[in-house]
């Protein structure tokens, strides 16, 4: 946004609500991180704290829906406003559905053993990695407004695709030589195709910044790595 | 594809002066045919000078001067030649705050005609009356008390009627400033729905500064700004995302 507002409050409200999608997006952002830290190391004592912030980011999906129903009622936002109003919804709900996915994987921690081969947690950190600075490129384009960035990180999902394939091989991998790893290794297999689908989610919120800021959707279709043409 | 009506009315560098100031700079505009289209701005930004163009009724001030041209359907309304009286009666016009004639609501209605020629009879006349008042959607509400005072009718019951006498000369354009900003919201919505209506028969240009209203009621919306015409264009992509930052500061509620 460029000029302030005639209203003080108008722009007051506008920012307060850019401000809750930040603060949210950060808070996804640790619970990401913290969840995968979990899963790498199978800690399995931080799952309640992981679990816990799951419930912060909820509240703050409920806020920021409340913000932008008062917006929408008393300002009628249009043009950038509106964009930026609209926007802030779909960003929130995309971030809360990272939350639960984070939240899931930190609940697949604890019937891990703690001796897994560090070549399986290599590939699952690697895509974990990924998938987190996803988010905090795409978290960094939205508090910049940077078109060019969110279109990159919307670009680069093909690599968390690559990377999500080769995670879940090493997996299939690892249980077809041993039956006995079946039950966690079931537990893996859904912690990478939720680090994938976080991916999406980061994807989502990509385009909804370029729709922000150009007003326009991304045209074409995004690129696609191995496990989507499975 | 989405087709686009014909141009009904085309100003062509108009500008226009009130004695020393210049109130309109270059205006290009073309209004489409059974369209409405919205001019916004800011309060002395020339939108409403813009419309009194279109049936010359800046031809009353005596300090106005206009310059350029207007063409309604290729042809041009400046022409000193031209009868203004029939261009009026091609382009009727409604106001800001309802003005009928202190006279019976059947004597509102049938005035134009009469004065046109129209009517030539009782039964023509009483015709005319009736569907010029079912088609302002106020029939319903009047049939039975047609000679009372049309001034007797609440405010947006005397806006329709404004606009039933606009119409009752069959006109081809309906140019309308700021129709609905003395009414409470349900006439409001009334007078909306009637310019829904309106439009598959007259071409309409409405000078609004609600934005709502622009947005509910018009394919086009042209932004003007100190006289000069900053952007026109599809209401959707106006109020979306328009081209032009002075147009945006405008419509969120940045402008100075």
């Amino acid at each position: 946004m460029s000029n302030e507002h005639t209203v003080k409050s108008y722009e007051e409200e506008l920012r307060y609500l850019i401000d809750s999608v930040i603060k949210m997006g950060s808070l996804t952002e640790s619970q990401l991180v913290d969840s995968m830290d979990a899963v790498i190391k199978v800690d399995k004592d931080s799952i309640d704290k992981i679990i816990k912030s799951d419930d912060e980011i909820n509240k703050f999906r409920s806020k920021i829906d409340t913000q932008i129903m008062t917006l929408l009622v008393k300002r009628a936002p249009m043009a950038i406003d509106l964009r930026e109003t609209i926007s802030s919804l779909k960003i929130s709900q995309d971030l809360e559905r990272i939350g639960d996915l984070s939240k899931s994987n930190a609940k697949k921690v604890k019937p891990l053993p703690l001796d897994l081969p560090e070549e399986l947690l290599g590939n699952l950190k690697r895509l974990g990695d990924l998938v987190i600075k996803q988010l905090n490129d795409v978290l960094d384009s939205y508090v910049n407004k940077n078109y060019g960035k969110a279109k990159e990180v919307w670009e680069k999902d093909e690599q968390v695709d690559d990377l999500t394939y080769i995670a879940m091989e090493s997996v299939i991998d690892f249980l077809s030589k041993d039956k006995k790893n079946l039950d966690f290794s079931t537990h893996l297999i859904f912690a990478t195709k939720n680090l994938e689908r976080a991916g999406d989610h980061i994807t989502n919120i990509a385009e909804s910044i370029c729709f922000l800021i150009k007003g326009e959707y991304l045209k074409g279709s995004r690129p696609k790595g191995k496990v989507i043409q499975q | 594809m989405e087709l686009m009506n014909n141009v009904k009315i085309k100003s062509k560098n108009l500008n226009v002066y009130y004695g020393e100031k210049q109130a309109l700079f270059d205006v290009n505009l073309d209004l489409n045919e059974k369209e409405v289209t919205a001019l916004i701005g800011p309060s002395g930004c020339g939108k409403s000078t813009f419309i009194r163009c279109i049936n010359r009724m800046n031809d009353v001030i005596d300090i106005c001067k206009v310059s350029g041209n207007i063409e309604i359907d290729g042809v041009e309304i400046n022409d000193k030649n031209l009868d203004v009286v029939s261009l009026r009666e091609r382009v009727g016009m409604v106001f800001q705050k309802p003005n009928p004639f202190p006279k019976s609501i059947y004597d509102n209605i049938s005035y134009g005609p009469k004065i046109h020629g129209k009517g030539e009879t009782k039964s023509e006349l009483d015709e005319i009356v009736e569907n010029s008042l079912k088609k302002a959607a106020l029939w319903e509400e009047v049939k039975d008390r047609l000679d009372e005072p049309g001034t007797g009718l609440s405010g947006g019951q005397q806006q329709r009627l404004c606009i039933a006498r606009a119409i009752s000369v069959n006109p081809e354009v309906i140019l309308m400033d700021e129709p609905c900003s003395a009414l409470d919201p349900i006439a409001t919505a009334k007078i909306e729905e009637l310019i829904d209506e309106l439009k598959k028969t007259y071409t309409i240009v409405i000078v609004t500064h609600s934005m709502a209203q622009a947005v509910r009621v018009s394919q086009k919306t042209g932004f003007f700004h100190l006289g000069k015409l900053i952007e026109v264009g599809k209401t959707e992509k106006i109020f979306k995302n328009p081209d032009n930052k002075m147009t945006q500061d405008y419509i969120t509620g940045r402008f100075g």
